[in-house]
């Protein structure tokens, strides 16, 4: 029986949306769609060294190989820069795709605020906090992710949600209004 | 300028102290403003990132087109005899349908164990009853909440559950296998009065609860630094929820099961 693509359908493919949320914070917004459907593949024809239980974890860091092997070759085409600390600074990278216009233009102005602050961390930052904060890993799997040891996730970490928050602080100050 | 222990300020609200660390830092924050507006502020952080970022679920479009991709996959792996089996599976199932608890069970172990365990792997991410293990889970770390009988005796924690919780689980003592039990305590989960058996893995406190069966299992996962691994025996559904790690974890699951 097709025995090997039911247990990756069942153990792996739930975390397609993780990956391509990780994705979304990696790379630039239109690189994301091919970054994951080739690490899913490159996942699939390596499953069968998947042998402890964090799928999530394993799936995310191939997400990653894959973005920067993509980044890789991009820059060597010489076709795209790789992108710069600050290169979503407008927000993009964060925004949901989303069939509903309408209902875009409806998020609220505190929303559009957190997505743009969060976009303009590095991505070093952006990705530990993201990893912490939405997709509720440990250290020790963000540290895996990543492929730094867990004290740098550590500082990593502390100094993203300083960063942010200095950013929010900033952001306040400058448009009085804003919700806090 | 900054508390030296900042560090172990952010660790602790990551949930990745054990329970010993965990009382030292609540110690040092009842004396230290800063560290206590640390805290504050990665709480009120928590909050709005979790409400406020917009995140994306996977396009349809690109869920689609990865399915048609290992499809052809498949097709290229496979012997000419399973391909031909292949094609007479309905398309339409897709990938939440196929495999039900096929997965989830390499972390374990053991063909028995997945023959007779049934974790539910396809449940939607966020479940109400993981947040409420978790906290249930971190009441019980706080001074005086752990155990309501203590005993390393199973035919004391056993009896006691009878008066005071709704269901009877497995309660055993493992401690050559470095699970010791260390007690029981009724708890509130899923609307019933559960029972919840603690052991100790060395320093890292585990908790099973134990509640009728009713809904469907989450699948197993992390909250809050928090392993959660949930099966069920008979009429029986548990949880063991640990700081420890996976494997230590599911080497508990592993015993209990065995016990059952």
């Amino acid at each position: 029986m097709d025995d090997k693509r039911a247990r990756f359908e069942g153990q792996v493919l739930p975390h397609l949306d993780a990956a391509y949320r990780f994705a979304r914070w990696l790379c630039r917004p239109g690189d994301a769609d091919d970054v994951v459907q080739d690490a899913v593949l490159r996942a699939f024809r390596g499953f069968d060294a998947l042998r402890g239980s964090d799928a999530k974890a394993w799936l995310l860091t191939i997400v990653r190989n894959c973005h920067l092997t993509a980044a890789k070759q991009q820059q060597r085409r010489g076709l795209v820069p790789l992108p710069e600390e600050n290169d979503a600074a407008d927000g993009h990278a964060m925004i949901a795709n989303n069939d509903n216009p309408e209902s875009e233009a409806i998020l609220s102005d505190q929303k559009k605020v957190l997505d743009r602050l969060v976009a303009s961390l590095p991505e070093e930052h952006r990705t530990v906090l993201m990893l912490r904060e939405i997709e509720e890993m440990d250290y020790a799997q963000i540290a895996a992710v990543t492929n730094v040891p867990i004290g740098t996730v550590m500082s990593r970490l502390a100094r993203s949600r300083s960063a942010l928050k200095a950013k929010w602080m900033q952001e306040v100050e400058g448009a009085p209004r804003a919700v806090r | 300028m900054q508390c030296a222990e900042s560090l172990r300020v952010q660790a602790y609200f990551d949930g990745e102290v054990d329970a010993l660390t965990a009382a030292e830092i609540e110690r040092h924050v009842e004396h230290c403003g800063e560290c206590r507006a640390l805290l504050q502020d990665l709480e009120k952080m928590r909050t709005a990132l979790r409400e406020g970022v917009t995140y994306a679920a996977a396009p349809q479009a690109l869920r689609t087109q990865i399915l048609q991709a290992l499809d052809l996959e498949d097709a290229a792996l496979a012997s000419p005899a399973v391909r031909t089996k292949q094609r007479s599976m309905p398309q339409s199932k897709g990938w939440r349908g196929r495999s039900f608890w096929t997965g989830a069970f390499s972390g374990i172990g053991g063909a028995a164990l997945a023959a007779t365990i049934a974790f539910f792997v396809v449940m939607p991410s966020v479940s109400p009853l993981s947040n409420e293990l978790v906290s249930a889970h971190v009441r019980s770390l706080m001074p005086a909440h752990l155990i309501d009988v203590v005993s390393t005796d199973k035919h004391t924690v056993k009896p006691w559950f009878a008066g005071h919780a709704d269901v009877s689980p497995v309660v055993s003592d493992f401690e050559s296998q470095g699970y010791r039990l260390i007690g029981g305590r009724a708890d509130y989960i899923e609307h019933q009065r559960s029972a919840v058996v603690v052991y100790q893995h060395g320093a890292h406190v585990i908790n099973v609860f134990t509640w009728s069966a009713g809904g469907r299992l989450p699948s197993n996962t992390t909250r809050s630094g928090y392993h959660l691994a949930f099966w069920q025996q008979g009429d029986i559904q548990y949880c063991a929820v640990s700081d420890t790690g996976w494997d230590e974890l599911l080497g508990l699951v592993r015993l209990l099961h065995e016990q059952g």
